[in-house]
């Protein structure tokens, strides 16, 4: 790629236009790069400014001439947290339902996948389609169906009624569908020459070679569940419940002065996803990009 | 030995043998599919013509009178308008900037990665912190920093949050800076399959950076144009978090002046019970959603 920019530029050179055109091309490539930074900087100020405020004591917080780094640091923002609310609760049902939720839309997205990219039943068709069809419809239509549900399950204000929505994945099938197609059936028949069951085929030749899809699939519903606001506002009224995002959102109303308090839950409500995030970067961008899995 | 009668094998058992293993497998995942996915929404459809609320043992069929109360009632009426304002602004602006972004991004040839993570991580974070912060941001008082840098090029005080119509543009911004990194990511891929021989040979021949924009990358990157103008679409017109945090539970916000269309269902559905009237909203909902992909469709396909 880079040689093949390489090579015109040369051609014009050739030309005599070699002044001007590299003069322009500098001032063109630093000028992009100001408008990037500037902008990426924006991008970011929010988190920045939430972390730096997490750290400073309350008369640097709220004061008409705040600075960028808390000139005092201290950690009693975070150190006072888990008095004002039961914030280690949150973070553990948080991390229960995403966890739950991302072993079984895993597992499904992985099974289903294989399933449909390589049986030659006719109703699979149709199952396929009907996945395809929900993946653009947003959850909020069908949310107070599925609210009457869970509660006619009794299931309103349970582990359960939590994660009941976010046990499957349409797209995560349709990302491993495609995936499983590409390989090769030959592969799948010696498997079978050699005596392997279904089951044997499913975890013996299609999981290791999905590796890297599912992978995509599994971070990115982590995510999507971790940061989900509206089911669990519907489904947990009682504070055992709360989720990070729910607990979190009611601290801010009940504490709505303790800017200090409220940037450090903010902080916790970030950090895993922000440590998966530089763990996994690569992985996640270019998840996200070839599925457009929200 | 052993592989010699799974050799000759009939079709027919191998069929058997993938037959049990959808049945055992497959079956399951498709019920719970099922039933958190398409049984709700065939739900919401025969819900939205009846008066089944929570709150009372029994409904009856009241065939379109949910729609004609929704048409006089002027709380949902405007809520429809604000979410369709969400699109209109939210989705030209992630276009365009994306476009922008990701077409600086793929000129320079260094630091590519280091912007790309810039930009996507507002993306990857949870909203409600976000929605947080920047709810503290335009709060209303001095503290707030949009008041405080206001003041210090000696402007008043502005009720960011206080101001419904305000408001509702200040959370559009929001929205948008959240999912720009998005746009950004996908338009990057996009150009990057462009090959560069294109843009260097309309280049020798004499086209500008902007023509080269025009008649080279934007005809080329037409379907993921497409596909992030559904996204945008989808997203702008269903959002809630963003409106619910930035506006609710104190007194000095926008409050329930502020609603959108999932707001509205939110409340009719969840806090008052109104299960018929909030599923004829939803279908409001989804029908809509479903004409703006229509419409983006029909519009990217004239224009070939």
């Amino acid at each position: 790629m880079k040689q093949a920019a390489v090579l015109p530029r040369a051609a014009t050179e050739a030309r005599g236009g070699v002044r001007r055109r590299s003069r322009a091309s500098d001032w063109g490539a630093r000028l992009s790069h100001a408008v990037l930074l500037t902008g990426g900087v924006l991008m970011v100020l929010p988190f920045v400014w939430m972390v730096l405020t997490s750290f400073k004591p309350a008369t640097e917080i709220v004061t008409t001439t705040p600075r960028l780094l808390p000139q005092q640091p201290t950690l009693s923002n975070y150190a006072a947290l888990p008095e004002a609310a039961p914030f280690v609760r949150f973070f553990f049902n948080s991390m229960l339902i995403s966890g739950v939720s991302t072993l079984l839309v895993a597992f499904g997205a992985a099974a289903a996948g294989f399933v449909l990219a390589k049986y030659p039943f006719r109703f699979l068709t149709v199952c396929f389609v009907l996945i395809l069809a929900t993946i653009l419809i947003p959850l909020e239509t069908y949310i107070i169906p599925l609210y009457l549900m869970v509660n006619r399950l009794q299931w309103v204000n349970t582990y359960p009624g939590l994660i009941f929505p976010f046990v499957v994945m349409s797209s995560g099938i349709f990302f491993l569908r495609q995936n499983i197609m590409s390989i090769p059936n030959d592969l799948l028949d010696a498997a079978r020459v050699d005596g392997a069951s279904e089951w044997a085929i499913f975890r013996q030749v299609i999981l290791p070679l999905s590796v890297a899809p599912l992978a995509a699939i599994s971070i990115i519903n982590w995510v999507y569940t971790w940061s989900m606001f509206i089911w669990p506002l519907i489904i947990a009224s009682r504070t055992e419940l709360f989720t990070m995002e729910i607990g979190l959102m009611y601290f801010q109303r009940q504490f709505s002065v303790d800017y200090g308090g409220i940037m450090a839950a903010c902080v916790i409500t970030v950090l895993p996803v922000l440590t998966v995030f530089i763990v996994f970067r690569t992985r996640i961008i270019e998840g996200v990009a070839t599925t457009g899995i929200k | 030995m052993a592989t010699l009668p799974r050799a000759t094998r009939s079709a027919q058992s191998l069929r058997g043998d993938q037959f049990r293993f959808a049945l055992v497998v497959f079956l399951p995942i498709m019920a719970l599919f099922l039933v958190i996915r398409i049984i709700p929404i065939f739900q919401m459809l025969a819900a939205s013509p009846t008066n089944l609320n929570l709150r009372r043992p029994v409904s009856r069929f009241v065939g379109l009178e949910n729609f004609t109360r929704m048409w006089e009632d002027p709380t949902f009426l405007q809520a429809l308008g604000r979410s369709l304002q969400f699109v209109a602004v939210a989705l030209p602006a992630e276009i365009i900037l994306g476009l922008l972004v990701a077409i600086l991004m793929n000129r320079v040839l260094r630091f590519e990665s280091f912007y790309q993570t810039l930009y996507f991580l507002p993306y990857i974070l949870p909203m409600v912190p976000a929605a947080i912060v920047w709810k503290w941001i335009y709060s209303p008082g001095v503290y707030g920093l949009a008041n405080l840098a206001l003041g210090n090029v000696g402007l008043g005080p502005v009720g960011w949050l206080t101001n419904t119509q305000l408001a509702l543009l200040v959370i559009i911004g929001v929205h948008v800076w959240k999912h720009l990194g998005f746009f950004v990511v996908v338009f990057v891929v996009g150009l990057k399959s462009i090959p560069a021989d294109l843009r260097e040979a309309a280049k020798l021949d004499g086209a500008s950076e902007f023509q080269v924009v025009r008649s080279v990358d934007l005809p080329l990157l037409k379907p993921i144009l497409l596909f992030g103008a559904t996204m945008a679409s989808i997203w702008a017109w269903s959002s809630f978090t963003e409106v619910y945090v930035m506006t609710q539970g104190s007194d000095i916000s926008a409050g329930s002046d502020l609603k959108v269309l999932v707001s509205k269902i939110y409340e009719e559905g969840i806090e008052y019970g109104g299960v018929g009237y909030a599923s004829a909203m939803s279908l409001v909902l989804l029908a809509i959603s479903l004409g703006l992909v229509g419409i983006l469709f029909a519009l990217f396909r004239e224009r070939t």
